[in-house]
This record gives C-alpha cells, structure tokens and sequence, in this order.
C-alpha cells in the first residue's frame, strides 16, 4: 500500500530574461540581497560616489581574476562545526552564493558533482 | 576593531589591501596573510601566504563568518608588486608592432566581413561603441559591459583563430 508522499514545493525558478530567482520570493530575500547599497555619504556626494565605485570596481577585478586563477583547483572547503571537504573547483555565482564544485570529498563518500552554498562555507584554501 | 565587517564598504575594506592582516572567523578559525582584495559583493578577504618553498597559497574568507580583521604589517614596495601581479593573466603583450598591426587587420576585417560595424582608435578596435578589443586582439582581450555583445564577438574572434591560426 503506497503511502502519500507530500509534495516538496521549490522556489520559483529563474526567470528567462533575467540573471537569479524572483525578487519577492522567500529564499531571494533571505539569501540574495545581492548588491550592497552605496553609503550614505556617497549618495549626497558625487565625488564621493566616484571614488566609492573607483574602489568597488578595482576590489571586484582582483576578486573575479582570483576566482578565474582558482578553476579546476584543488580547494579545500572549512565549513561549520569544523567539516572539512576537499573538491575541484568549478565555479561562483555572480552574487556569491553558490560555488560549483566536481568530485566533492565528503566523510560519507565522493560526489561527482555538486553546488555548495556559500553560507555553509567559513573559508577555503587552495595553492595558487 | 569594527562592529560588521560586511557593513564597511569599498572605500574602508581598500585602507585593509596590501596589509599583513589576522581574521577571526566562524567559532575558533583564525587565518593570517596579506589582503590581496575584499569582494565588494560578499565582503569576502582574500588571503595570500607566500610560502618558504616557494609555493602560494591562498586562503578566501567568506564575509559572513569575519569577526575581526587585525592588521599586522604594511607591505613594503616588493611585495605591494608581488601581490598586484599575483593572479594577472601571464601573457602579457610582448608582440612587435609589425604582428600586432597584423593582428588588428586580420580581426577588423574578419568583424567587418561579418558585418560588425567596427572602428580602429589608435591600437584599439571598437564595435559600435560598447565594446574594445586591445592588443593582442585574442577573445580575452575583448571588454564590455554587454554581456550578449561580448559573448558574440569572443565567439567571432575564436572562430577567426580557428579557421586561420
């Protein structure tokens, strides 16, 4: 006798058109506030609003450039309560959210392929 | 030393690049090397530790689990270099201006025969005003906010590679 399964609803998926997951849903706001706000003494000030996105955009570009250099590495993963995994790196998501990842080590065996998400992640290393 | 770490902002975590710096994270982590960058979108620190075997290793630090950042030393002029050209892309142009006008020709007319309005301005190439392409002329060297743009004229370019190395 089978027994009713409940049904497991997902978030709204991505739109076509757009870059990430409906605004208005519950995981997009609890996770994916995605760009931070200018300060407040950038919005009055022009100058200071140039100089605030001067510093966004170099910090952005050596950010992205490490990400790149960390493709198909080994990196190991620490996350909470002290787990520690090793997998191939793949890569992130624009807003950080997510990293892909390929043969994940975990206690309990290998994934071949797998998303992890960011949250769950203290730090990871890898050797350039 | 400050109250939220992913609270600080462009302006106050670039006063924290190219230092030696100690960050506390999640419950007893604590990881130590110089600050090559921040992520302004997840306030990530990247760490660099250039080891005595020569080797480099890297440790990124996610935004949400900083509980303190503490600065140790400033990086003298060596190693401010040593940081910035640490992940640069290594083929830099090294092509004589001859093979590079080449190049530029070669691509300019590749793009206009598939009817890609594009101009030179100096040694640079741009498509309709939004994108540049600059020397050596490869799909790396394209840059643009428009990411379709972008996306077609790597395309083009690679199969100009393709066809005719």
């Amino acid at each position: 006798m089978a027994t009713p399964v409940s049904v497991l609803r997902l978030p709204k998926g991505p739109d076509p058109n757009s870059r990430g997951f409906d605004p208005r849903s519950p995981r997009f706001i609890a996770l994916c506030r995605t760009s931070i706000c200018t300060s407040a003494a950038s919005e009055a000030d022009p100058e200071q609003l140039q100089r605030e996105q001067h510093a966004r955009s170099v910090l952005r570009e050596s950010f992205l450039r490490c990400l790149l250099s960390m493709t198909d590495k080994k990196v190991q993963f620490h996350m909470h309560e002290k787990v520690k995994v090793a997998a191939t790196f793949g890569a992130s998501d624009i807003d950080v959210l997510n990293f892909q990842v390929s043969n994940l080590h975990t206690p309990i065996g290998v994934q071949k392929e797998a998303l992890i998400r960011c949250q769950d992640v203290i730090s990871f290393t890898f050797d350039a | 030393m400050q109250d939220d770490w992913s609270l600080l902002g462009p302006l106050q975590w670039i006063r924290y690049v190219n230092k030696r710096v100690t960050v506390t994270a999640g419950k007893d982590e604590e990881r130590r090397g110089w600050l090559l960058t921040v992520d302004p979108v997840s306030a990530s620190l990247v760490l660099v530790d250039f080891r005595e075997d020569g080797g480099t290793s890297v440790h990124v630090v996610m935004g949400h689990a900083v509980e303190e950042v503490q600065v140790l030393e400033e990086a003298d002029e060596e190693m401010a270099e040593r940081l910035r050209t640490s992940f640069l892309p290594s083929s830099s142009c090294s092509l004589d201006p001859e093979e590079l006008r080449r190049r530029r020709g070669g691509v300019r007319s590749w793009l206009q025969k598939n009817r890609v309005p594009v101009e030179e301005e100096g040694d640079e190439l741009k498509v309709a005003e939004v994108l540049t392409i600059r020397a050596p002329y490869g799909p790396e060297d394209c840059c643009s906010s428009n990411q379709i743009i972008l996306d077609r004229i790597q395309r083009l370019i690679q199969n100009l590679i393709q066809t005719d190395p």
